[in-house]
């Protein structure tokens, strides 16, 4: 039955907003247990879990809603100054939420219902509440609000839009939830329900005009509507102030959250054009229309490679406009994929609190450039590299209080996510300031486990590159939390897979900051086609600084050696027929790509540079996957295949090939730092 | 929830047990435009329901607003359980329908 679908669709879009409230309510929580005295943050977390609780029953979770109600009523009791906040009722709140994501998900077993239980029993008896308290339906008294907050009289206007019923909501249980924030008259205006014989049943023609009697502020009231209000009018106004607010009124009368209300028999707002400036679209059908984009361009490079055949002006018209409209398109699709990591960082805090607690350490977390976007795959990759290392900082990085006081340290370290664009890649960096990295300690433990030779001489790069090493770990006892080798080397697997690299950096007894360069699409680039011998290549043009020609006589210039004079500047070079031993002679006249890597200027000799091309990235595969140079292969126009390099890498692998890296992993490299030591690493 | 039609000789009667919400609107609708279109006295017998959803309200009230206008005596029978009225009057319908009290 198509209601039930639609209902299933209401209801996944409750899951959405609410994972959203959810991550809301956490942040607030933690802030509170930093600021215990901020009445602002508990009115958040109160509003948070009253609309976890409201919007819940009304979407048919009656369990979520009953679960939530003992919180919404502890943390009523602490807006009204009868409980104090401390660290239990933090806690408990914050197990609690992570049930009530199970219960969001509807993932049940009788172990968690028991958990529940217990956690509610708790909650109870820190907020003294009786067992018997009702979960719904109560009608509040109106009594001033928490510091004596006079009441104030909310004129509502609320029409549901015509697919709410169909949907599964239940606009009654709107109006009960009103009815808990204070005094709540009511009156149903059936003016837009047409004669029965034109009234489709299912649609929902009626429209209420109430007043609240309440201390409930604005954002309380709005909040209750917080699910339906796109798809309904919504008028919330204040139609009295007590006394010593009337300054209030004009300001908070004068603010409509909806368009103005619907006069007799005119159109309500969801019939009039959509002006909504966002909408949620599920991910799958994000990535579904981002592979056919990425089609579009492979037959839209098809079509220019045969209208260069053809020799036909119209031909060639039309295959210049395809070509410039499929860029536009990739483009805008490229820019809806694109996502800010703040829902990734701030899931952080709550790990730092967890951790901060249990290996008993003062640590706070920063955040700086948390609005910087990422491709959402990128972003979805991100979550696990960055959990492994800040459990590596707060465990090994950080020192205890008793180390960082004698160190003459703040006694609260910190921890510190940053992120930033730089050119085509992103920058995502954790820092602390704890000990440090002990390079010795790091070298002496990988002659241990035979990864290098005793006699190795191992630059600080090299050496901080060893932590990204399967199994290595520093640590003299495996926690709870790390040590036993296993994070850094999933960390490096993880930017690896994603084409990216890793850099540390470290100072002793001043901290650590490891920062991962990130591409910053994962699904189609701008490349500029090279070629060589038969074989065909991409390098991202992002990454692309100027092509210089490469003669016989530079060659001989240069004794051999494969440097180039590129304006009174030396730049090293890569010749790719070596590098992947194509066969043939090498042309009179080569072409040298300069790319701007993280070790400096590098270049590239190619016989021939093709001109630009929109490159879908396409996966090459398990077998390839330890293939480190090329991070995947493209369609070309005529049907060949090219593959796209990854510039980065290959210099690192130059750069290996030329030092005495660490034996045995050729990712090895990827890791670089400028800085001194650290006391231990898992 | 069941919808029942009991055609006597004078009126027809159109019986609501248990809940009565949308996924019987449709249903609720035919019956309702069946015993208005047969002229005679609409009854509408509530004392079995356990719940009205808003759709079986909004049909009710057009069923009433549709005898009117034709001159068919339309009545709320029985008496509307005690759930069912406070439900109604918290949801701002507190004499709905207008010929509950008349009937």
């Amino acid at each position: 039955m198509a209601t039930r679908g639609s209902a299933e669709q209401f209801k996944q879009s409750f899951r959405e907003e609410a994972r959203e409230v959810l991550v809301d309510l956490e942040a607030a929580l933690l802030e509170l247990n930093e600021n215990r005295a901020d009445e602002e943050l508990v009115g958040r977390v109160f509003r948070a879990l009253h609309t976890i609780k409201g919007s819940g029953a009304m979407f048919g979770f009656e369990d979520l809603a009953a679960f939530t109600h003992n919180l919404e009523t502890a943390f009523d009791e602490v807006r009204n100054g009868r409980l104090e906040i401390g660290s239990e009722l933090i806690d408990l709140t914050l197990t609690a939420l992570d049930h009530i994501r199970d219960l969001l998900e509807e993932r049940e077993g009788a172990a968690e219902a028991s958990a529940r239980a217990e956690i509610l029993g708790k909650v109870r008896k820190l907020a003294g509440i009786a067992e018997s308290a009702p979960a719904a339906g109560k009608v509040a008294s109106v009594q001033p609000g928490p510091g004596g907050v006079p009441i104030r009289q909310w004129a509502i206007h609320f029409a549901p839009g015509p697919d709410l019923l169909l949907n599964g909501a239940n606009p009654l249980l709107l109006l009960a939830e009103l009815r808990q924030l204070g005094g709540l008259s009511v009156r149903a205006s059936m003016e837009m329900v047409p004669p029965l014989g034109e009234l489709d049943p299912e649609r929902c023609y009626v429209s209420w005009e109430m007043v609240l009697a309440s201390p409930a502020d604005r954002d309380a009231v709005h909040d209750v509507f917080i699910f339906v209000e796109d798809s309904c009018e919504l008028a919330i106004d204040l139609a009295a102030a007590a006394e010593g607010e009337t300054g209030a009124t004009d300001e908070a009368g004068s603010r409509r959250l909806e368009e103005p209300r619907a006069t007799g028999g005119g159109r309500r707002a969801y019939d009039k054009p959509d002006t909504a400036s966002s909408l949620r679209v599920p991910a799958a059908k994000l990535d579904q229309f981002v592979d056919l984009v990425g089609e579009l361009v492979t037959v839209q490079a098809r079509l220019a490679e045969l209208a260069a055949r053809r020799d036909d002006p119209d031909v060639a018209a039309v295959s210049e406009e395809i070509e410039r409209l499929t860029s536009a398109l990739r483009e805008t699709s490229m820019n809806i994929r694109m996502l800010p990591i703040r829902a990734t960082f701030e899931k952080f805090r709550r790990l730092v609190h967890d951790l901060a607690r249990d290996l008993v350490k003062d640590v706070e977390l920063t955040m700086e450039g948390a609005d910087t976007e990422l491709d959402k795959t990128v972003i979805e990759q991100l979550g696990d590299p960055l959990m492994h290392l800040i459990r590596n900082s707060m465990d090994h990085g950080i020192e205890p209080r008793k180390l960082r006081l004698a160190r003459g340290k703040r006694a609260t370290a910190k921890i510190h996510l940053s992120a930033r664009h730089s050119g085509a890649s992103v920058l995502i960096a954790v820092s602390d300031d704890g000990g440090g990295i002990d390079a010795e300690a790091v070298r002496r433990r990988a002659v241990d486990k035979g990864l290098v030779a005793a006699d190795a001489r191992l630059t600080e790069t090299q050496t901080f590159a060893l932590i990204f090493q399967p199994g290595f770990s520093t640590a003299q006892q495996i926690t709870d939390v790390s040590g036993r080798g296993v994070g850094m080397d999933v960390v490096r697997q993880r930017v690896e897979a994603l084409r990216g690299t890793i850099d540390v950096a470290s100072q002793p007894e001043l901290g650590t900051s490891v920062t991962l360069r990130l591409p910053l699409t994962l699904a189609i680039i701008d490349g500029l086609l090279v070629s060589v011998g038969e074989a065909c290549f991409v390098l991202p043009l992002a990454s692309t600084l100027e092509c210089i020609e490469l003669s016989s006589e530079d060659i001989e210039q240069a004794n051999g050696k494969h440097v180039a004079n590129v304006r009174g500047e030396i730049v090293p070079y890569i010749r790719l027929r070596e590098h992947f031993g194509v066969a043939g002679p090498r042309p009179e006249l080569e072409q040298i790509m300069v790319v701007e890597s993280g070790q400096g200027r590098f270049g590239f000799a190619v016989d021939q540079v093709l001109g630009n091309c929109q490159t879908v990235i396409k996966s090459l595969g398990r077998v390839y996957r330890h293939v480190q140079a090329v991070s995947g292969a493209t369609i070309l126009g005529d049907g060949r295949v090219a593959l796209i390099l990854d510039p980065e890498r290959l210099v690192q692998d130059a750069i290996q090939a030329a030092g005495h890296g660490p034996r045995g992993h050729p990712g090895a490299a990827s890791s670089r730092a400028p800085g001194g030591a650290r006391a231990g690493v898992h | 929830m069941a919808i029942a039609r009991d055609a006597s000789e004078s009126a027809n009667v159109v019986v609501l047990e248990g809940t009565v919400d949308i996924s019987s609107a449709a249903e609720l609708k035919t019956a309702l435009l069946e015993a208005l279109d047969s002229g005679r006295e609409v009854r509408i017998a509530v004392d079995k329901a356990s719940y009205l959803d808003l759709t079986a309200v909004q049909l009710l009230w057009a069923a009433e607003q549709q005898a009117r206008r034709t001159g068919v005596a339309f009545r709320i029978s029985g008496q509307i359980p005690d759930l069912v009225s406070t439900a109604l009057a918290e949801a701002g319908f507190p004499s709905f329908p207008a010929s509950v009290n008349a009937g």
